[in-house]
């Protein structure tokens, strides 16, 4: 017989879920709950290093609208973002359906192309920084060995620096991918494949006619996690290029970071701005939320249309 | 060209095609670990594939006099109390959120959700590093750690999923036998959790063990506090940089082959998980 209990009565009896609950809730409170709160409310300050500190309303928002730098860190976050994605999807559906098949080995190769996700980010970028590097660098030998240059390409100048971060990127971040599209594939039952092949169906046309459209749910997924991750990436770029050359491969957390911390190796020559910082934040915030609003509509509206 | 021929040159080809990209993606790493073993006239000349003669002595120079012996146990010091910390806090939460039903629970449940699928990335690291003045931490590998553990969102996910799979019969007996939640928490439930914690502890070992920037954040003015990863970035910076890449290959080494151990070992744990956390609900 289950009782309308008051509420107290309630919280009285759960006492020890509480107490159990104790720990996690503090955490979720000052390692989430507090920093957003913070930016929350010193988007709306005026606060520098030299101390001054004053409420400034939305005058924080009006510098934005007008920070070239801002403006060219949006853009490259899309640049970065569009780019990374338009090769680590493909790629990585394409290295799962391979992997798919019965083929001996394919255990080794799975975990090969995984291994990049469990190495540090910092680390792995230093080192790619020397392998591209434009004179001792061994892609420019390499390259040259080929016969595919005839001079050494500079790798981090202001024309190819984004390429460079983003041939990294896609490095690291294509077993993730795969292991997502794997588990996928894993998923569609064999016996629609052996009905289609009795129906004559070939390769390719299985492909588009049962892998492609099986595969959309996950695919959506994929692409979710894959938009909401490239827009936080920074700690490779960081590394890298420390947004360099001319903010070329400037993104928006990168941006955030040297207003909040402009001291130490990515600091360069801005100053220290919290209330500023806060105010661009809270815009990348509202930026990613609206891109993936958006792609969410238009993934739903594509479902209806298949 | 008949059936089988045909069949035994594409499986050919699709062989050569995935060594090669394997080799591809093994190379930088090969590289980092070879490096940290030439000359370092080799390494700026390039071109050879093996040293040619081991230069085991730069991994004790890089140990030694670059102060790599006190990052070691900085990475592990960190790792240790932040694995332990997520998995004691992502079960206990996980199982008070599954398994009971209290005034608040969806509350809680939604923010955890929320926190998930808000990007804070390097937005949080200022308030929190004011915050960790302010109790007097920032001295201390402490606030690192504590950040690291952080909302554990994606973990209680995990851990929740696995627990739905799991009878209440269980829970229904021991409460019946008498037990009360936390009872049936560490008697009951907490052995049968052991492969998903095994998973939550190898995410969280590996991102604490990786993490760069909010360590690089904390002990900017701390030098002996570092770990790994920022020890080895700041090889980059180093005045003698540009001439030591040997050294720095060493040190990239050091950070890596712990982390490429553990992996070879558990990479079937790394695979799953990594599906398990992202299919959410």
């Amino acid at each position: 017989m289950k009782q309308n209990k008051s509420l107290t009565t309630q919280i009285k009896d759960n006492a020890v879920i509480y107490l159990m609950l104790l720990p996690g809730l503090f955490f979720l409170a000052v390692f989430a709950l507090y920093p957003i709160g913070w930016i929350v409310k010193n988007m709306f300050y005026h606060y520098t290093s030299f101390g001054e500190y004053s409420f400034t309303g939305l005058k924080n928002f009006g510098k934005l609208m007008r920070d070239e730098m801002f403006w060219n860190a949006v853009k490259n976050t899309l640049v970065y973002a569009a780019g990374k994605m338009a090769v680590t999807i493909p790629v990585a559906f394409l290295f799962a359906v391979v992997l798919n098949l019965k083929l001996k080995g394919r255990m080794f190769f799975r975990t090969v192309f995984f291994m990049p996700t469990i190495i540090s980010v910092s680390v792995m970028s230093m080192v790619f920084y020397l392998i591209f590097n434009p004179y001792n660098g061994t892609v420019n030998q390499m390259l040259m060995a080929l016969g595919l240059i005839q001079k050494p390409i500079n790798w981090f100048d202001s024309k190819s620096a984004m390429v460079t971060v983003l041939i990294v990127a896609v490095w690291g971040a294509i077993g993730n991918y795969m292991i997502y599209f794997l588990s996928g594939l894993q998923t569609i039952p064999s016996d629609i494949y052996e009905s289609a092949e009795l129906d004559g169906a070939t390769g390719w046309k299985k492909m588009r006619y049962i892998t492609i459209p099986m595969m959309a749910p996950i695919t959506q997924m994929v692409i979710m996690l894959a938009l909401t991750q490239a827009f936080k990436d920074y700690e490779n770029i960081m590394v890298l290029t420390s947004g360099g050359p001319n903010n070329k491969t400037e993104v928006l957390y990168l941006y955030i970071y040297r207003l909040m911390f402009p001291m130490g190796d990515a600091g360069g020559n801005i100053a220290l701005q919290y209330g500023y910082g806060s105010a661009v934040a809270f815009a990348t915030a509202v930026l990613v939320g609206i891109v993936t609003v958006i792609y969410l509509k238009w993934s739903r509206r594509m479902n209806e249309t298949f | 060209m008949n059936g089988k021929a045909k069949k035994i040159v594409v499986k050919t080809v699709l062989y050569l095609v995935l060594s090669v990209i394997a080799a591809i993606i093994v190379y930088p790493v090969f590289y980092a670990l070879i490096g940290g073993l030439k000359t370092n006239m080799e390494m700026l000349s390039g071109g050879s594939l093996f040293p040619k003669e081991w230069q085991f002595n730069n991994y004790k120079e890089v140990w030694e006099k670059a102060n790599f012996a006190q990052y070691t146990f900085n990475s592990l010091f960190m790792c240790f109390f932040s694995t332990i910390g997520a998995v004691v806090i992502s079960a206990l939460t996980a199982y008070c959120l599954e398994r009971r039903k209290f005034p608040g629970r969806q509350v809680i449940y939604s923010l955890y959700m929320a926190t998930m699928f808000i990007a804070l990335g390097s937005v949080t690291l200022r308030p929190l590093y004011l915050l960790a003045v302010k109790v007097n931490m920032h001295n201390t590998l402490w606030p690192v750690i504590l950040i690291n553990i952080g909302a554990q969102g994606t973990n209680i996910f995990l851990i929740t999923k696995f627990i739905s799979g799991l009878p209440t019969e269980l829970d229904e007996a021991a409460m019946i036998d008498g037990c009360g939640p936390f009872r049936i928490f560490y008697s009951v439930l907490l052995p049968l959790l052991k492969p998903i914690l095994g998973v939550v502890a190898l995410f969280q070992f590996r991102h604490t063990w990786n993490d760069y920037i909010t360590s690089s954040v904390f002990t900017m003015t701390q030098p002996q506090l570092r770990p790994l990863t920022v020890g080895v970035v700041q090889l980059k910076y180093g005045a003698s940089a540009a001439a030591e890449w040997h050294l720095m290959m060493a040190g990239a080494a050091i950070s890596i082959i712990p982390m490429l151990v553990v992996y070879f070992v558990c990479n079937k744990y790394f695979m799953t998980g990594t599906v398990d956390g992202a299919v959410k609900g």
